[in-house]
């Protein structure tokens, strides 16, 4: 009787397990299908220009991330990973100028739309760059550069001699490694880190983002940091040769930095502002906040 | 052949085309893609009513000149002598202009429906300052704070609608050194009922802004409007600061910033519509 029953439970059991591998098997010719489709669907391409010294490259993408390193001689290799064939590439070159840009099609969403593009440029080229989504990066260049972007992350690094300007609406900042530039930023609420940043002019705002700069402010450089409820924080070493002037109108400033009093027309209000030099001097460093707090430390 | 192809080409080929008719490839793109076929259709639209304007009422040949010279000073056209010099020989009198091609957008619709952010954008840092020069309390006069930018307020009110500007725009009309007050009225409509005016123009602005943006999905107009409130929050919570503190000229920086802040929202979202 028992081996009876055994043997019904069996036969009961037969059908359950037949239905798992049938799942199991539709599972996996179901991503099959999936992952064939997609890798169909994603597709990349190239284009290569040459172009004589200082070239202007410009790449435009409404999704995707952008990178740019530094190519070979007078070479311009644009490496584009098109998400699907609802968007297509529009490039153009007129003499030493070229343009790059997504063409979203009819039925383009953010999936569909994307395009990731890999540049590789001569160094002294003058480079914009521009991408809603992101992210944007540009390394080991010599020439202009301009990274536009509403949420696109921007990293900037190891970047000599020229302008570097970036623009956000909430898409984080990182510069690092900036020799002698002419900086130029500008965010609406995305943060901004800059390290290692000198130049003869450094310059960001956040309207609510935050501000952190790590560096020793190099010599003979106007530094400005200026955020609305964002807070400012500078860190910098002890040998630091710079004048400091910080002011929040409605937050805390607070300086862990032994700066010589200096006279000036601003006038000082306690736990509000600071004015101070270190060193010789050479660099202006000016902190402004509204709202948010600002603070000097010592590296 | 791509859009971006057909585009470039099109007013050419229509200008060419007498009969009406396309050559083949352009023919079996148009067919097949909407947006081309709708930019066919409307320039095929404007050709037809410029033959028939130019046979009612021909402008003067200077007329045309002045707004050539525009459009090439702009950067918008320039002669198809530049473009193909293999066509110059046909031209004798002075080379025709060509659209200068630009980068399509998805739609084109949108770049036209959202031309109006860019002088709003401008608009947003005159009214900045205004602000910035048309605060003149003694203090501020000793601190020697720069003119303003804005010679008069008509010029504020008539070059493009002004947001978020609402306390300085009616406080213009009895600032002594704001001169000619002929924008904000007849000089009598000051106090709330003209700040209320304002603001509604500025939230109308904003209104537009966000209309416009929210082409790009819904998601979208929301970090913008997220993004849009917090820049007006900003400017509110500066302006306020600064009417109690009309001396600050730090803070009164900070009105500008925050002016700056939005001119640069609008901005940003030009450049993603376009």
């Amino acid at each position: 009787m028992a081996r009876l029953q055994r043997a019904r439970v069996q036969r009961t059991r037969i059908p359950h397990t037949s239905v798992q591998h049938t799942a199991v098997v539709s599972l996996v010719l179901a991503s099959c299908l999936a992952s064939s489709s997609a890798a169909f669907a994603e597709s990349k391409k190239e284009y290569r220009f040459t172009v004589g010294p200082n070239a202007i490259i410009s790449v435009d993408t409404q999704y995707g991330a952008i990178s740019v390193k530094p190519g070979s001689g007078d070479q311009v290799l644009v490496t584009a990973t098109l998400q699907s064939e609802n968007v297509e590439v529009d490039q153009q070159q007129n003499g030493n100028r070229i343009e790059i840009a997504s063409h979203l099609l009819q039925g383009a969403n953010e999936q569909a739309g994307r395009v990731d593009y890999e540049v590789l440029i001569p160094p002294d080229a003058t480079l914009n760059l521009h991408s809603s989504t992101g992210p944007l990066s540009a390394e080991r260049l010599q020439g202009d550069l301009t990274l536009e972007g509403a949420d696109a992350a921007v990293n900037v690094h190891d970047v000599e001699n020229g302008r570097v300007h970036v623009r956000t609406m909430r898409g984080p900042i990182t510069l690092t490694d900036i020799r002698n530039g002419h900086v130029e930023i500008a965010s609406i609420s995305g943060d901004i880190h800059l390290k290692s940043v000198t130049g003869p002019l450094v310059q960001a705002s956040s309207g609510r983002g935050k501000i952190f700069y790590n560096g020793d402010f190099g010599s003979g450089g106007d530094y400005k940091f200026t955020t609305h409820a964002g807070d400012i924080e500078a860190v910098a070493p002890a040998e630091v040769s710079a004048d400091f002037r910080a002011h929040s109108v409605l937050g805390r400033v607070h300086a862990d930095f032994p700066l010589q009093a200096k006279h000036s027309r601003f006038p000082v209000e306690v736990g509000r502002s600071f004015i101070g030099t270190s060193g010789k001097a050479s660099s202006a460093v000016v902190l402004r906040s509204f709202s948010g707090k600002i603070r000097l430390k010592q590296r | 052949m791509k859009c971006s192809e057909v585009e470039r080409i099109l007013s050419e080929v229509l200008d060419g085309a007498s009969s009406g008719t396309f050559p083949t490839d352009v023919d079996a793109h148009v067919k097949s893609c909407p947006d081309c076929s709708d930019l066919a259709s409307d320039l095929k639209l404007i050709a037809s009513e410029a033959r028939q304007l130019a046979a009612s009422e021909e402008p003067a040949p200077r007329v045309w000149l002045r707004i050539a010279a525009e459009l090439r000073a702009e950067g918008l056209i320039r002669d198809s002598s530049i473009i193909d010099s293999s066509t110059r020989d046909s031209e004798p009198a002075f080379a025709r202009p060509v659209i200068v091609p630009v980068p399509v957008p998805a739609s084109p619709g949108w770049r036209w429906s959202a031309l109006w952010l860019a002088p709003v954008a401008a608009a947003v840092l005159a009214a900045g300052a205004y602000v910035i020069g048309h605060k003149p309390a003694p203090q501020v006069a000793k601190l020697q704070v720069p003119p303003p930018a804005v010679a008069s307020p008509a010029q504020v009110t008539q070059a493009a609608p002004v947001p978020a500007a609402p306390q300085q725009v009616a406080k213009k009309s009895v600032a002594p050194a704001g001169g000619n007050v002929n924008g904000a009225g007849n000089g009598n409509e000051t106090g709330p009922a003209v700040e209320a005016a304002v603001e509604a123009e500025a939230s109308t602005e904003d209104q537009q802004f966000l209309s416009v943006v929210s082409t790009l999905g819904p998601s979208t107009r929301a970090t913008y409007e997220n993004q849009l409130k917090a820049v007006n929050a900003d400017i509110r919570e500066t302006q306020a600061y600064v009417d109690r503190n009309p001396q600050d000229v730090d803070a009164r920086q900070h009105l500008m910033d925050a002016y700056q802040q939005k001119a640069l929202l609008y901005q940003i979202a030009l450049d993603r519509i376009q």
